[in-house]
């Protein structure tokens, strides 16, 4: 079970010009359709819309983690985005957020060892010393170290 | 002190597996022991058995969402809570569980 099954280079962006909510869900969708693991980013935005409806996914620190649940996920995977922008977003601290690890997930139930990687980046996320270095880091490798929870 | 619990968040991918993280690793520093069962979208894994929740000093049971098996902890010590609680403030929760085992 590999990480690079969920996320690649190609699916982080540390230098992201949206500046606000919207704008970078936006942009990591691109990302995410441009790898093809999405076939329909207006779709999709929706599903993500729907899931942000039911609860906060600004989980403190500077740090959101939006997902959509989605027909038209076809590779249930992330992608990583960072920006200089205070993007407003609801967070259990109230705070702006500046890294957003959008997940996408098919539908379908064929993926169970993707939502495992999912679950183990999730982990690595309830770590506030690999929240603080996702702040920091300017190496997309490490990015993907981090979130890989290797323990 | 000796924790058993459950958390299941409404999409069950992200949350559910954080405010676990969480509530193991605040348990641990406080030198407790706790086994927490997940319901996710992957299903149930860390399933407690009736022998965990024999054990059990509370149950803590972190849902934004219906939980299954709810039935196990019938006579037992419940608090629940949104799983945001959970991840927010996990030490604050085991403070405030705390204070009330020992009232008794």
């Amino acid at each position: 079970m590999q990480i690079e099954e969920i996320l690649n280079e190609n699916l982080i962006d540390l230098n992201m010009k949206a500046s606000t909510k919207d704008e970078a869900l936006r942009e990591l969708t691109t990302l995410l359709c441009k790898e093809g693991n999405v076939t329909d980013g207006e779709l999709f935005i929706q599903d993500v819309y729907k899931r942000e409806a039911e609860g906060q996914t600004g989980l403190g620190n500077a740090i959101a983690i939006p997902h959509g649940k989605s027909d038209v996920v076809k590779t249930t995977s992330i992608a990583v985005g960072r920006t200089k922008c205070n993007l407003e977003w609801e967070s259990l601290d109230d705070k702006p957020v500046h890294v957003i690890i959008l997940f996408a997930v098919r539908n379908v139930d064929k993926t169970t060892v993707h939502l495992k990687l999912l679950s183990q980046v999730a982990i690595a996320l309830a770590d506030d010393e690999t929240l603080e270095k996702l702040l920091i880091t300017d190496d997309k490798a490490e990015i993907i170290r981090l979130l890989s929870n290797k323990m | 002190m000796n924790i058993v619990g459950i958390t299941a968040c409404t999409a069950g991918i992200a949350h559910t597996y954080i405010a676990k993280e969480k509530l193991v690793k605040a348990a641990e520093a406080r030198h407790h022991h706790a086994k927490i069962e997940t319901q996710g979208t992957i299903g149930v894994e860390d399933e407690l058995t009736a022998e965990d929740v024999k054990n059990a000093d509370v149950v803590i049971i972190a849902a934004d969402i219906g939980i299954k098996g709810r039935e196990r902890f019938e006579g037992k010590r419940v608090v629940e809570v949104a799983t945001s609680t959970l991840i927010k403030s996990p030490n604050m929760l085991l403070e405030k569980i705390e204070q009330k085992l020992q009232l008794g």
